[in-house]
């Protein structure tokens, strides 16, 4: 099986005390404890502001254990990237930041939608996944 | 000013035909800005735990309403379990994010898009007697005395579950905590569940309008696949 860990550490001085939080998880398969998400897709793209786009083009199997690696790259802190699933307001992924979530992909809608603002957003992106259907042509 | 950072590496050796090894740094700013963020909930852990027959409901983590829209909030949760076939589902609003299974973690930008608060206004007028009562929201106003502008400042003066009050003269005005459609203003003279005891005084109620309030569009709630005890870590970061 393959390996993929995903890692976080969160560190401030914005308490009274330093904080540091650290995670690390083997990204698994759905339910299972042996079984490593053994299949990705990974690009890097432009957006014009104003666009909106489906990131993920295909329909990963929904009710899995998705993981959905989105990061920002613009260097402009003024830009940001409008995220929504299913036409539902998730959050703004300004210049520098980025995110990394399970993804249900539970229906045809539940997309992962985004909308560059302010200028050409340049989005760098990794889909983890246990299987995808792909687009008809 | 503060400084934030949230690092995220996701590495492979094995998933493709070469190392997979990607580690960034971003330094948390408010929105549109480098000044870093000042504001969090700190961490916090909580185990959650269901009777044998009771049913799972969504539990809220972050009420929208409580934040500002639209800044560069983040939030993290961790699914604390140790058990791979336990998950937390996440959701935004009514729309699920995914499935936490155990030891996984989320971070992700957070909109915070409430809803509309219901609100509406009493005006205490007439004769009312010390004695005299009003009640709301489960909690009675009991006047201390005949001046209307006293008995009002005792209404507002009372903490109430689901309200906040402000008061002007013999007005108070009463504004819900929390987005909601829930009906309690049913008219532009009416809400539900006010009890006024009063031989002659009156609570007239004003400024409501049916079907002002609207539910949050973007709370943060998880849902525990099982019964039995499941915990889950998180933070938020805001503005």
């Amino acid at each position: 099986m393959a390996t993929t860990t995903a890692a976080v550490t969160l560190s401030s001085d914005l308490l009274s005390d330093n904080m540091s939080v650290n995670a690390s998880t083997t990204c698994m398969k759905a339910g299972t404890t042996a079984d490593g998400l053994d299949q990705m897709e990974y690009g890097y793209v432009d957006i014009a502001t104003g666009d909106q786009f489906d990131l993920i083009g295909a329909t990963p199997t929904a009710g899995k254990a998705s993981k959905l690696y989105l990061k920002n790259h613009s260097t402009d802190e003024t830009y940001y990237i409008r995220i929504m699933i299913d036409a539902q307001d998730i959050g703004r992924l300004y210049g520098g930041d980025w995110m990394f979530i399970p993804a249900d992909f539970h229906d045809g809608n539940a997309d992962v939608e985004i909308t560059a603002i302010g200028g050409t957003n340049k989005i760098c992106y990794a889909l983890f996944h246990e299987g995808i259907t792909l687009v008809a042509s | 000013m503060a400084t934030t950072t949230a690092t995220i590496t996701l590495s492979s050796t094995d998933l493709l035909s070469d190392e997979l090894a990607l580690s960034t740094t971003s330094t948390l700013t408010t929105a549109g800005t480098s000044t870093g963020v000042t504001q969090t909930s700190g961490l916090s852990r909580k185990t959650v735990t269901y009777g044998t027959s009771a049913a799972i409901v969504h539990s809220a983590l972050y009420r929208a309403g409580d934040y500002t829209a639209d800044k560069a909030s983040k939030v993290y949760i961790k699914n604390v379990s140790t058990t791979a076939a336990e998950f937390f589902t996440i959701k935004v609003g009514d729309e699920t994010l995914g499935r936490l299974y155990a030891g996984d973690w989320a971070f992700f930008p957070w909109a915070a898009a409430s809803g509309t608060k219901e609100t509406f206004a009493v005006t205490i007028a007439g004769s009312w007697a010390a004695g005299d009562t009003w009640e709301f929201d489960g909690i009675t106003t009991t006047a201390a005395n005949t001046t209307v502008a006293d008995i009002a400042a005792q209404v507002s003066a009372q903490v109430y579950p689901n309200w906040t009050t402000t008061v002007s003269g013999a007005v108070v005005t009463f504004v819900a905590r929390y987005a909601a459609s829930d009906g309690v203003i049913t008219g532009d003279t009416a809400i539900t569940g006010d009890t006024l005891t009063s031989s002659s005084g009156t609570a007239a109620i004003s400024g409501g309008t049916a079907g002002a309030g609207a539910s949050s569009q973007s709370d943060i709630s998880i849902l525990p696949s099982v019964h039995t005890g499941m915990t889950y870590e998180t933070m938020l970061i805001h503005e």
